[in-house]
């Protein structure tokens, strides 16, 4: 469960402040939720690769930022670039070597081969983080670990509001790489038509592949926002991936908007319930609404309706 | 040309005098949790393989069967035997609320959305520690009072060998089956719907109907497992219900092959008695050793052989006779 909600609370606060606290704590949680699918639905939206081994990139790149942070005494948000740098070869080089070979085979756009090849590399990924680092549940200690500011009564986690922030700016980055680069057009148009930007003269492997980089770039910096407040630990992916599937489908697949306002409401309602009803009610609360979303409205809040 | 059956029998009775010849209470064991999860992956092939619906939820119908029963027994005095039915029929009834609105989708989002299933009953169990009198005690899990002597009223046994042939049974019966719903009207049905759906309704079959039947059968079977599993290691907790559980299940089918009548077992035969000698042997110093064994063991089939191992053999074995005759 989600340890880091539990934000000290006092006796003699009233109600209101409390609920205001839980919203502005969901709304900067959910901010890193809505980040970390955003990377999901990058892959998802484009690529049609249900990667379940995402929560456990996402692990490796929270532990490469852990070790760099204790061993080398170098800060988060500094190894940040190099964890980024490293997830992007390493989702290039996992797509290049694992997935690319099933896709040039399979004619299917998104061959069941490829989740079941992904959920076995989580649990290569999981296992082994397992067998080297143990099953501790770790913390870090930075000098701004804990500190909370103060407005008015309410009690804001700093590293919270600053992963929050440096998450919303990688996503307005992402959006414009997106939109202005030749390769981010490429990505865009094979997203919407695999055949016809193939026909364009789109490499579309190698979109593939950029693009499975840039999602795990994402994560590289997702780890080293979430390192200092959150703990560490192998299965802590599994924790970040199904609620990340859960974002995707409700913002919409491939809607960048979509899944960090989805994001954001999975975070409140994480919030927001763990406050008022039961945390682990609510968990299976969010599932239920998934469930709900893919039935009712399969193309999320945001999505565009599919003739 | 028939085929004589000469594998299947030989396999067959080296299966019956198997405990004869192996006492050891470990190996033993170590069979029985083959045996156990070829059942329950054979199960699961009845809407995993027949009906190509890759469900990742499988572990709830396991769950179901196990507290259906184990609760009956622990409240009414419900022998274990009844009691299996009854976990099965309630899985089977389950079956049909998580079928409803899943079956509307396709590939990867019928899979989320039978893991999330699946997680939604895990995290409620987990969680309740009482629902009116009964007491589901939550995360920590129900033992099972142990009786003496063996005993088919109390479903336990002090030897073995009754809960080995036991499971034996009940598999061959999930084979034979498997194989009947195969040859029959149903069974092309589920092949059509499998092959592709558009095509299957458009000549009028009513895909979601045939759907459901199947899940309905591969619940009520994938319960009674449950049952056992609690009978056997007399204790249940609420990681049945796991994702992870249900992943396992789909693991195992799918390496062995899915659609094939051996399919399912032969992938238990394979990563099972793995999962239980690592268990032992390396047990809590390298725990999740076996984890990624099966892990590497699906990534290397899903890229060389992904149909699965039982096909992919016999489509080499059958290369390797024709090759034997010289082309006229």
């Amino acid at each position: 469960m989600d340890r880091s909600i539990l934000v000290p609370t006092r006796k003699s606060r009233t109600e209101m402040l409390s609920f205001i606290e839980a919203t502005i704590n969901g709304i900067l949680m959910g901010g890193l939720y809505g980040f970390i699918a955003v990377s999901l639905s990058l892959i998802f939206g484009v690529a049609k690769i249900v990667n379940f081994a995402h929560g456990a990139f996402l692990m490796v790149a929270m532990f490469l930022v852990y070790w760099i942070l204790v061993l080398l005494k170098i800060d988060p948000y500094v190894s940040a670039v190099l964890a980024a740098v490293f997830l992007f070869f390493f989702g290039y080089f996992f797509q290049n070597v694992f997935i690319e070979p099933i896709l040039r085979r399979e004619k299917e756009t998104a061959p069941l081969t490829v989740i079941l090849l992904t959920s076995g590399l989580m649990l290569v990924l999981e296992n082994v983080a397992l067998l080297l680092f143990g099953a501790d549940y770790r913390m870090v200690k930075t000098s701004y670990t804990g500190k909370v500011w103060d407005i008015g009564g309410l009690l804001i986690v700093q590293p919270r509001l600053i992963g929050f922030i440096l998450s919303l700016f990688l996503i307005f980055l992402t959006e414009i790489y997106l939109r202005k680069t030749n390769l981010g057009r490429a990505i865009r148009a094979t997203s919407q038509d695999r055949e016809a930007a193939r026909l364009m003269g789109i490499d579309d492997y190698k979109v593939y592949k950029v693009v499975f980089g840039i999602g795990s770039t994402m994560l590289g910096f997702a780890a080293s926002f979430l390192v200092p407040f959150y703990f560490i630990h192998p299965a802590i992916g599994e924790l970040f991936v199904l609620k990340s599937f859960v974002i995707v489908v409700l913002g919409g697949l491939g809607s960048i908007s979509g899944a960090f306002l989805a994001g954001i409401i999975v975070g409140l309602i994480e919030s927001l319930g763990a406050q008022f009803i039961n945390s682990a009610m609510v968990e299976s609360l969010i599932f239920i609404i998934f469930i709900a979303c893919l039935v009712v409205r399969p193309t999320g809040l945001l999505g565009k309706q599919r003739e | 040309m028939a085929r004589k059956p000469i594998l299947p029998c030989v396999a067959l009775l080296a299966a019956i005098l198997f405990p004869i010849f192996v006492r050891d209470p470990y190996f033993l064991h170590a069979a029985i949790m083959t045996l156990l999860f070829g059942y329950l992956a054979s199960s699961w092939n009845i809407i995993g393989g027949l009906a190509g619906q890759h469900s990742f939820g499988h572990s709830a119908f396991f769950g179901i069967g196990a507290y259906t029963s184990t609760l009956l027994l622990l409240y009414l005095n419900v022998p274990p035997l009844l009691g299996m039915i009854a976990g099965g029929l309630l899985a089977a009834a389950m079956s049909i609320g998580i079928g409803y609105p899943c079956f509307k989708l396709r590939g990867p989002y019928f899979a989320l959305s039978t893991l999330a299933f699946t997680e939604i009953f895990r995290v409620v169990v987990t969680t309740t520690e009482e629902v009116g009198s009964i007491n589901l005690k939550g995360a920590a899990g129900i033992l099972i009072p142990l009786r003496k002597g063996n005993s088919f009223v109390a479903f336990q046994f002090v030897e073995k060998a009754y809960y080995y042939y036991i499971i034996l049974g009940m598999l061959l019966l999930i084979l034979l089956i498997y194989s009947l719903i195969e040859k029959s009207r149903w069974g092309l049905y589920l092949a059509a719907i499998r092959d592709n759906e558009e095509a299957a309704r458009s000549i009028g079959i009513n895909t979601t109907f045939y759907k459901m039947l199947a899940l309905f059968i591969s619940a009520f079977f994938g319960a009674t497992a449950g049952t056992f599993y609690g009978q056997f290691l007399l204790y249940i907790e609420p990681i049945l219900f796991s994702s992870a559980l249900g992943i396992e299940i789909l693991l195992i089918a799918i390496v062995g092959g899915a659609g094939t009548l051996m399919g399912p077992f032969i992938g238990s035969l394979i990563l099972t008695p793995i999962s239980e000698l690592t268990r032992t042997y390396l047990g809590g110093t390298y725990a999740g050793v076996q984890l990624i064994i099966y892990g590497g063991v699906l990534v290397a089939v899903m890229m060389f052989a992904p149909q699965g191992i039982v096909p992919h053999v016999a489509k080499r074995y059958r290369a390797l006779l024709k090759g034997g005759r010289r082309p006229r």
